[in-house]
């Protein structure tokens, strides 16, 4: 009877403790975020891109399979840019300006890109919205003494006319492989009162392509005015690079029509030496074969 | 043969000329040929389901028949060891055992090819290897030296036989006719005249010569298979002389053992005499010291560097899951052995047949170890796999067909006595009639 009072006390003491537990379990907390960003250069159309995400704790989870709407200036049927793009598996959708909207784009200086999602319980009827400025960067290249010289020029539309803009945070860097490269010692440099930066190019020898060309970027990363700006230039400030390739050589890696000469010999040597050999000793048999049929005749 | 009392040469054949089996041979024989079949039934399982069978899977590809494999080659060794070396340096007493490590080495390196095509899952593309076959690979290398030796080692076995094919043809009343016509086929143009002794002399000693670099290859490339690849316990610059040493351990330890059974079995003890288990005793202690200081190389470098993927392969082996099979190895497979064969007690027929058994299975342990818990330990980290890619085991399958190709092995010895004197007849006269004019 004790034993069964006791029992009693811890099922009556599990069962008040169970939302406790059902709490802690719930107490990661999940918040959908969606977040929206616009990039411009001289080599693409405008585009916007939305990135879907939950919150869970510190860390940020990508969202696959949100199905997002794009719009410019208001969420209306006529301003839509397009219709439902999923979210990648790194929770990532692009969507570019469409030409039917090339009109409205000319007829101001600024605008609003809105995203709206769905497909998801966390993310259904989620938007998203960000403003930007039209604004442009001009990348030019000077050199004088020996000095190569890069200056960059952040210019925004103001009234049908572009002005150049003070006080820009941007970056000027060498396109490389996987990221790019400072061109010297600074991180970012800042525009002066006429829109522009001079940095010293101080990359000499840096492997180019095969006549020594070099991409340098200049990019405005996350400006709340102005999104993401980015302009290229091709310049041949680097040393020319040929590699040599030996994929289609003789090699012990190559494919089994392109062995070294040196293994074929050495390895049929070996083979016609021995084999030779082993033949000469069976041609020996067959002489004592004959031997012993001679006898007996 | 070295024993202080002079047969005559009918007493000498008679003793030596092959025997029917006797009731106990009868049932070794049965039980061989009903663990072949067992693994020729898991074997044909394997063709019909293809290798999912095995407990094989994308890190442990190389199993328990490539461990039975490199045991093979290993074993097949001594053929060179006993046959060549011994004949080369002009030991005579190791004339009685000459046969024995031929056919060991015959047998083997005929179920190490065989474990191979077993192993690749597909036979019928077997010939692709020699069609298809990359020069620039060690696996090529070994198709090419396995063909070889098994070529030579076939010819060793023969060109001394001859000499004995005109004994067992002289009396064709003793044999059965399948023996009768299987005699005459292979010896029956032998008239032992001394022309053709000295071709057959001349022959035997270019084969000595040509066998050891051979010998030494094959078992080299066997190495390379391994340490050609960059995985920790397989990236060493030792494997050669590290396979070679141990190939010359078990072959020895193999020997001993036939040595006794035959002894036993066939009643030669006028033959296979103490002197020989004394002076094989010897030659075991120091193959087991040479094969032991590799094996201190091969782990106490990589031990005291402690690169880290060498560091859990290490530690796995040392103290970890396969620790036990790992000191069982190095304990039964080498060292105790040492312990017996270095007194002169331990150098008896009977202790030095059970050290013999230990070194053998010692030695198939070993195989396993250096295969399988490499393939364990890639240097990449195991992730999103299913929890079977991660630990292998063998099948019953793969046991079933590993024990049936060590059984196979045994049973080709086994015919091959009831067919073939196992020790020398001629070159056994001839001796003592030399023993007996010097004297």
């Amino acid at each position: 009877m004790k034993r069964l009072k006791t029992n009693r006390k811890l099922i009556v003491f599990l069962y008040l403790l169970m939302p406790a537990m059902a709490f802690s379990q719930d107490s990661v907390e999940k918040t959908p975020t969606l977040n929206l960003k616009y990039f411009s250069s001289e080599q693409n159309v405008p585009y916007v891109l939305v990135q879907s995400r939950l919150k869970v704790g510190r860390k940020f989870e990508p969202v696959k399979g949100i199905a997002v709407k794009f719009y410019l200036d208001s969420a209306t049927s006529s301003m839509l840019m397009t219709d439902k793009v999923i979210t990648d598996e790194s929770g990532e959708a692009i969507a570019a300006l469409p030409p039917t909207l090339k009109n409205v784009w000319d007829a101001s200086d600024k605008h609003k890109f809105i995203a709206e999602a769905s497909g998801n319980k966390d993310f259904d009827g989620m938007e998203t919205d960000v403003e930007i400025n039209k604004a442009k960067l001009s990348l030019d290249t000077a050199t004088a003494d020996g000095t190569k010289t890069v200056s960059v020029t952040v210019t925004q539309l103001e009234k049908g006319k572009w002005v150049p803009v003070k006080g820009v945070d941007l970056k000027i860097g060498i396109q490389r492989m996987e990221s790019t490269l400072k061109i010297g010692d600074e991180d970012t440099y800042t525009t002066d009162s006429t829109g522009e930066i001079k940095a010293e190019f101080k990359r000499d020898s840096l492997p180019g392509d095969s006549k020594g060309n070099l991409v340098l970027v200049a990019s405005v990363e996350d400006n709340d005015q102005f999104g993401n700006l980015k302009a290229e230039k091709t310049v041949p400030w680097g040393a020319a690079m040929n590699p040599v390739s030996t994929f289609n050589e003789r090699s012990l890696f190559a494919t089994r029509d392109k062995t070294p000469i040196w293994l074929l010999l050495m390895a049929f040597g070996i083979i016609g030496i021995v084999w030779g050999t082993l033949i000469y000793l069976i041609i020996q048999i067959f002489k004592i074969r004959k031997l012993g049929k001679q006898v007996s005749s | 043969m070295e024993n202080s009392i002079t047969l005559t040469p009918e007493k000498i054949t008679a003793d030596l000329y092959p025997k029917k089996f006797g009731r106990a041979g009868m049932i070794w024989t049965a039980s061989l040929i009903v663990i072949c079949a067992i693994g020729l039934f898991a074997y044909i399982r394997q063709l019909n389901k293809g290798l999912v069978v095995t407990n094989m899977r994308d890190y442990v590809s190389w199993g328990i028949y490539i461990s039975n494999f490199v045991f093979f080659v290993a074993i097949s060794l001594v053929g060179s060891l006993i046959t060549a070396i011994f004949r080369l340096a002009n030991v005579h007493w190791s004339t009685p055992l000459t046969r024995i490590a031929e056919i060991i080495a015959v047998s083997a390196i005929v179920f190490a090819a065989l474990i191979i095509i077993v192993d690749m899952g597909r036979p019928e593309r077997f010939l692709n290897l020699f069609i298809y076959g990359r020069l620039q690979s060690p696996i090529i290398w070994d198709v090419v030296v396995i063909s070889t030796y098994f070529f030579i080692s076939l010819l060793l076995l023969y060109l001394p036989l001859m000499p004995d094919l005109k004994i067992l043809n002289q009396d064709p009343g003793k044999n059965t006719r399948f023996l009768n016509r299987l005699y005459r086929f292979g010896g029956s143009f032998w008239k032992g005249t001394k022309d053709q002794f000295k071709i057959s002399n001349r022959a035997i000693t270019t084969l000595c010569i040509i066998i050891i670099p051979v010998a030494f290859c094959i078992h080299t490339v066997t190495s390379w298979l391994f340490a050609t690849t960059y995985r920790p316990g397989w990236d060493s610059t030792n494997f050669g002389a590290y396979f070679v040493s141990g190939a010359f351990l078990v072959g020895a330890g193999g020997v001993i053992v036939a040595m006794y059974v035959f002894r036993r079995a066939y009643h030669l003890e006028k033959y296979i005499t103490d002197l020989h288990f004394e002076k094989m005793g010897r030659i075991v202690v120091m193959l087991a010291l040479l094969y032991l200081y590799f094996n201190v190389n091969e782990y106490l470098v990589p031990a005291f560097k402690m690169k880290k993927p060498e560091a859990e392969h290490l530690h796995e082996l040392f103290a970890g899951a396969f620790a036990p099979m790992f000191w069982f190895a190095i304990l039964v497979g080498m060292i105790i052995p040492i312990f017996i064969l270095v007194f002169k007690k331990g150098r008896k027929p009977l202790p030095m047949f059970i050290a013999g058994v230990m070194i053998v299975i010692g030695a198939w342990f070993k195989r396993y170890l250096i295969v399988t818990p490499t393939l364990l330990h890639p240097f990449l980290p195991m992730h999103d796999v299913p929890d079977s890619y991660k630990h292998y085991f063998p099948s019953w399958e793969e046991w079933a067909i590993a024990m049936g190709s060590l059984a196979g092995a045994l049973l080709i010895m086994t015919f091959f006595v009831r067919i073939y004197p196992i020790i020398p007849i001629h070159e056994t006269i001839t001796e003592q009639n030399e023993t007996a004019e010097n004297k």
